[in-house]
């Protein structure tokens, strides 16, 4: 047997995208599309890494071209103090970050939303379990908490960004407990709970699917900027990807010691790879933001 | 006008305090476990013994009296730190809380002077920017600072190096440890200004002060006090200011902490984030627990001095 609420989508669902995005502002639509871009270079350069479709060798030494500035020869990011090919290396770069940063981000997304849901569904006990947990995760500074971790254990990358999607999930908790509560109370789901339909249903489908997946999205993007940050300092201190295996933080660092010489494209070009990919992934997050979530909370 | 409510504001802080002692046990524990999972014996180290293994470890522990089960161990530990005693540094063979506390103020220095910049910068571009919103500087002063958060941290502080002791010849290269230089008091600018801009969080903080901004300025008491031409600073500075940042120094916390490992690296500055970094390459388990606690009681403390703010501010609070 159907039941007839489902017919009309708009009304058991906060989200009508297109109309939003077309009365949205122009900054926004910008950060988006300009978010959009480099997620798109990202998955292709990762793509590329993955399938070794490179330019050059990232390990061949071109002894003769040594940190020599862009467009130089076959070179076309030039290369580092190594003489290694900057393109390329700045391709397997994105492999140091790219899926273990989507496994924090799914990680603390699952996370989050599960104990969002507990504490903004259930209430009473529940909520002051997790909102114990939140204020633990957050006594600790994350980076402090990874030394630790990093002290301890010696990791490889995959479970210290299983960490770090630890660490992030409470603010997602957060986030969806706040909207769990407001949705509570607004008709669709008060007759979803009267139709007699199960707790599973309606946190799944009514919930975190109709009515939390932008958030969760704009989470998402703003997840994998921070696991990029994080990845890339932790290369940086040493303790991430190592040399000769490319990492933009790695890169960073190694390029470091020519700087005094004058010699800024070895360790400028993999920060503005960081930059840019980082300010990408933020501006498609607070866009979204802006567009979606924002608005109907006012 | 009603006197202030000095005793339900103390009942609600004592509140607050136990809540915050709660939570730093529950940060114990969870050090505490993570180290306890680690390979190796990292306690016998903590609690002053040599790493043996088997019959012998048991009777080494039996003749130094450390407990055998792990929730001895842990009271035993907890019990130590309470007293004061970190235990002693794998690597330095020092005490830890000797460490801490010479490291422990140059951290300070450059988490505090950090936030001031932090706070200096930020709440000028978030006031223009929530007063005149679509005015020139506003955006342009919004977009660098996005431009600047994004930027990693370490690369900058290269680059500060560069251009302020190699182009421009300011400061010498930066090392605290020379006390006897002139002028010692400078070098600390870069670090500070450095960590200031640099931690990642300064855009979150524009934007999070922005919105508090201009969300106050549509409150109707503040349109009164316009309508009838009172300032209007004095009416809204307590909500649309003191709230929102004591609410930033008790969120960014946590951050300025993490920055500060990058920043004292780039600039070997010899405060607790390089000890930290020093005992993760060493697995000086004593030095990076007594770390990790020290970082939580910090955040804490931000925490519990945004919810004194808070009550201060807002009487009713304490009523709740």
């Amino acid at each position: 047997m159907k039941f007839t609420y489902r017919q009309d989508v708009d009304t058991v669902s906060e989200y009508s995208s297109f109309s939003a995005w077309k009365s949205a502002r122009r900054g926004d639509r910008l950060s988006v599309i300009y978010g959009l871009v480099v997620v798109c270079v990202v998955l292709v350069s990762y793509v590329l890494g993955a399938l070794k479709w490179l330019p050059h060798d990232p390990e061949a030494m071109d002894l003769d071209a040594m940190m020599a500035a862009p467009f130089t020869g076959s070179y076309l990011l030039g290369t580092d103090f190594m003489g290694r090919d900057m393109l390329t290396r700045l391709i397997l770069g994105i492999q140091a970050y790219f899926l273990p940063g989507l496994l924090a981000v799914i990680i603390s997304l699952g996370l989050g939303s599960l104990l969002g849901v507990l504490a903004g569904y259930r209430g009473g006990r529940a909520e002051g379990g997790v909102a114990y947990f939140s204020n633990l995760i957050d006594s600790l500074p994350r980076m402090v908490l990874m030394l630790l971790v990093i002290a301890a254990f010696r990791p490889d990358i995959y479970t210290i960004m299983l960490v770090f999607g630890i660490t992030t999930a409470p603010t997602i908790a957060m986030l969806v407990k706040s909207k769990v509560l407001m949705l509570k109370e607004r008709n669709f789901i008060e007759s979803a709970v009267a139709l007699g339909l199960s707790p599973a249903v309606i946190i799944f489908k009514h919930i975190l699917w109709y009515n939390c997946r932008a958030l969760l999205l704009i989470q998402a993007t703003i997840g994998m900027a921070e696991a990029v940050l994080l990845e890339t300092s932790l290369s940086y201190l040493g303790f991430g990807v190592q040399e000769p295996t490319p990492s933009w933080g790695n890169m960073v660092q190694a390029g470091a010691n020519y700087l005094m010489q004058g010699n800024f494209w070895p360790s400028t070009a993999p920060a503005f790879a960081i930059m840019l990919t980082v300010l990408g992934f933020h501006l498609l997050g607070d866009g979204l933001n802006n567009i979606f979530e924002w608005k109907q909370s006012r | 006008m009603k006197r202030f409510p000095w005793k339900a504001s103390a009942k609600v802080l004592s509140r607050e305090l136990a809540a915050t002692a709660a939570l730093l046990l529950g940060v114990s524990l969870v050090v505490f476990v993570i180290l306890y999972l680690a390979p190796g014996d990292p306690f016998a180290a903590l609690l002053g013994g040599r790493t043996l293994s088997g019959a012998e470890r048991d009777a080494a522990y039996e003749a130094l009296g450390i407990p055998k089960t792990w929730y001895g161990q842990y009271l035993a530990w907890v019990g130590n730190v309470l007293q004061g005693d970190f235990g002693i540094s794998t690597r330095s063979g020092q005490p830890v809380a000797h460490e801490l506390i010479s490291s422990g103020g140059k951290t300070l220095f450059l988490t505090v002077g950090s936030l001031l910049v932090t706070l200096g910068v930020a709440i000028p571009i978030a006031a223009i920017a929530a007063v005149r919103p679509a005015s020139r500087i506003a955006r342009s002063s919004t977009l660098l600072v996005y431009l600047v958060s994004a930027l990693p941290t370490f690369w900058l502080g290269y680059m500060l190096i560069y251009f302020f002791t190699k182009q421009l010849g300011l400061f010498p290269i930066l090392s605290a440890t020379d006390e006897n230089q002139q002028l010692s008091w400078l070098y600390a600018l870069l670090p500070v200004v450095l960590l200031g801009l640099g931690n990642g969080a300064l855009s979150e903080i524009v934007r999070y002060l922005r919105e508090e901004i201009s969300r106050v300025m549509s409150e109707e008491y503040v349109r009164t006090a316009r309508a009838k031409g009172a300032s209007i600073w004095r009416h809204a500075y307590k909500e649309a200011l003191l709230l929102p940042v004591s609410q930033i120094i008790a969120a960014k916390m946590p951050f300025v902490l993490g920055g500060a490992i990058i920043v004292e690296q780039v600039f070997n500055w010899p405060g607790l984030g390089r000890v930290a970094w020093q005992a993760a390459q060493d697995r000086d388990y004593p030095v990076i627990m007594a770390i990790t606690l020290l970082a939580a009681i910090v955040v804490r403390l931000g925490s519990f001095f945004h919810r004194t703010v808070y009550v201060a501010v807002n009487p009713r609070a304490s009523h709740l």
